[in-house]
């Protein structure tokens, strides 16, 4: 019954940790119209947590620059398991209009697997709630799954290594996709 | 036969009413109201009053991370004994007629005991390695400075005020100071109390470390501050202590300013029902001082976090020594005249 209960209480007290992967501030600033008196995501029990060892839902926006990943990378690695990675914005999901850009590392999910992808830019306040409310269901899933196996997997290694491998590979790549999509943004 | 009806007795005051059970509950449905209301205050629909309980059981569910850096032992302990001290302190302050224990001076035990979980916290932040928890420590450290010296001082002048009333010279016994009240009316009735009253009132906040006098838990600036290493179930432990630290200083201001309305409760029951006065009386009086907690609360935690922003340490520090210092200073200044 106690481990039911806090299952249950999973999906209805998500706190936030929000991750600046260099957005343009479009996507920070709609974060906070999710806050307001309008449409109060408080309501289903957010709060933006101020530490990732307090947090259950991690938001990243901006489109994962070079200088970002790692500290991305090692700030998703501090937040406890089970947590969910949600990307907010087209950013972090494609680059967006930093595409091909030199200093852009991004898309997130070649890191890490990302659990919901918000789209838009920016997103309206809805599309966010939306989102979010579908990362608490995937919390909840998540800690029954983890109950059930019953050995927590490591968290930390397997971002971690990631960053070594896939950073300069990410580099090579970028030139060429930029020059098929540079004349469709 | 008698011992061990005792053993059972205070075990029940432990772990039952009004031991960790009634804090637990309590507590934590005080800091859910607190947190709708301020929610109302600012035109939102806020969170389900019950929102500090499933946050307490999801931080429960958590893993529970322990930095390298820490010091394993000291960064799990340190909660459990703030959480244990916070609730033996609410063992000591009568529910208007009833006490769980009692003693001569139990006001100075009530002082040192507010300061375990305060300390407590300082402890888990100083062992646990991060820099964001040192800051929060040493703006802890300055607040829990600034608001003991008007707590100080609002304690001598309840204690000589009732002290007078009884002819004792000072009172420190939490008993007799709400016994004295039921019989000759709240404290909060006397003109010379109340700005020791109000300046009770400002410390709450600051004692609980909410909004305008959080800046040791800022978590805009500092990361949570002295929690920034803190997850799972430590975490859960500290949020549960807050939450009856919220309870804790709301009766406290009841036992010590409004201890008269216990008098009108036994009044009312014995009128209206005589012979079982003392089964009702104690369950009344335990729903008027909880009624009571939540006014408290609403008015001092609730809607100064609402109207106000974050204070600056110094300015938090300059407040608490100057106004309510002063505050506190004119009651004291007055009860040894007696008026
Ligand atoms: S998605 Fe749009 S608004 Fe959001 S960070 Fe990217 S460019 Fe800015």
């Amino acid at each position: 019954m106690f481990k039911q209960l806090i299952t249950e209480s999973m999906s209805k007290s998500p706190w936030l940790f929000h991750i600046n992967a260099g957005s343009c501030n479009g996507c920070d600033i709609e974060i906070v119209a999710v806050l307001t008196p309008r449409y109060d995501a408080e309501r289903l029990g957010f709060k933006l947590a101020g530490s990732p060892r307090q947090a259950d839902i991690v938001l990243v926006t901006g489109p994962v620059t070079k200088q970002s990943l790692p500290r991305v990378l090692r700030a998703i690695s501090q937040v406890p398991e089970p947590r969910v990675i949600v990307t907010m914005g087209s950013c972090p999901q494609s680059g967006n209009v930093f595409r091909g850009s030199y200093s852009v590392a991004g898309p997130l999910s070649k890191y890490v697997d990302v659990d919901v992808d918000i789209a838009g830019c920016a997103p309206k306040p809805e599309a966010v709630i939306d989102g979010l409310a579908k990362a608490m269901g995937i919390l909840a899933e998540k800690r029954a799954a983890m109950y059930k196996k019953d050995g927590k997997k490591a968290p930390a290694e397997p971002v971690q290594e990631v960053i070594a491998e896939e950073a300069p590979a990410a580099q090579a790549e970028v030139p060429v996709e930029a020059a098929q999509e540079g004349g469709e943004q | 036969m008698t011992i061990i009806t005792d053993a059972l007795t205070y075990l029940a005051y432990i772990l039952i009413f009004p031991g960790f059970l009634f804090c637990f509950l309590s507590g934590m449905l005080l800091c859910g109201i607190d947190r709708k209301l301020v929610a109302r205050m600012q035109k939102r629909v806020g969170p389900p009053v019950l929102q500090p309980f499933y946050d307490f059981f999801k931080l429960l569910g958590k893993e529970t991370i322990v930095p390298a850096a820490a010091n394993k032992t000291v960064f799990l302990m340190a909660p459990l004994v703030g959480l244990a001290a916070q609730v033996v302190l609410q063992l000591f302050i009568p529910v208007f007629s009833f006490h769980a224990f009692r003693g001569v001076a139990d006001v100075i035990v009530v002082l040192y005991l507010l300061l375990i979980p305060a300390l407590s916290v300082i402890l888990g932040a100083a062992s646990s390695g991060s820099p964001y928890a040192g800051v929060g420590l040493s703006r802890e450290m300055v607040t829990v400075l600034a608001v003991e010296l008007p707590l100080v001082l609002v304690l001598l002048a309840v204690a000589k005020t009732v002290g007078n009333a009884l002819g004792t010279g000072l009172c420190f016994s939490l008993t007799d100071i709400v016994r004295c009240q039921m019989e000759n009316g709240s404290l909060i009735t006397r003109l010379s109390m109340i700005p020791a009253a109000v300046a009770m009132l400002l410390i709450i906040p600051g004692e609980t470390g909410s909004h305008p006098f959080d800046a040791a838990e800022a978590e805009t600036e500092i990361c949570e501050g002295m929690l920034a290493e803190y997850s799972g179930a430590p975490l859960a432990v500290y949020k549960l202590s807050h939450a009856v630290k919220l309870l804790t200083m709301t009766t406290l201001f009841t036992a010590l300013f409004l201890g008269g309305i216990g008098g009108g409760v036994q009044q009312l029951v014995s009128g209206l029902a005589p012979s079982l006065a003392g089964g009702i009386a104690i369950v009344l009086e335990i729903i008027i001082l909880f009624l009571l907690s939540v006014v408290l609360v609403a008015v001092t935690v609730s809607f100064t976090h609402a109207v106000t922003a974050r204070l600056r340490i110094e300015q938090l520090f300059k407040f608490y020594w100057t106004v309510v210092t002063g505050l506190a200073a004119i009651s004291v200044v007055l009860a040894w005249y007696g008026l």
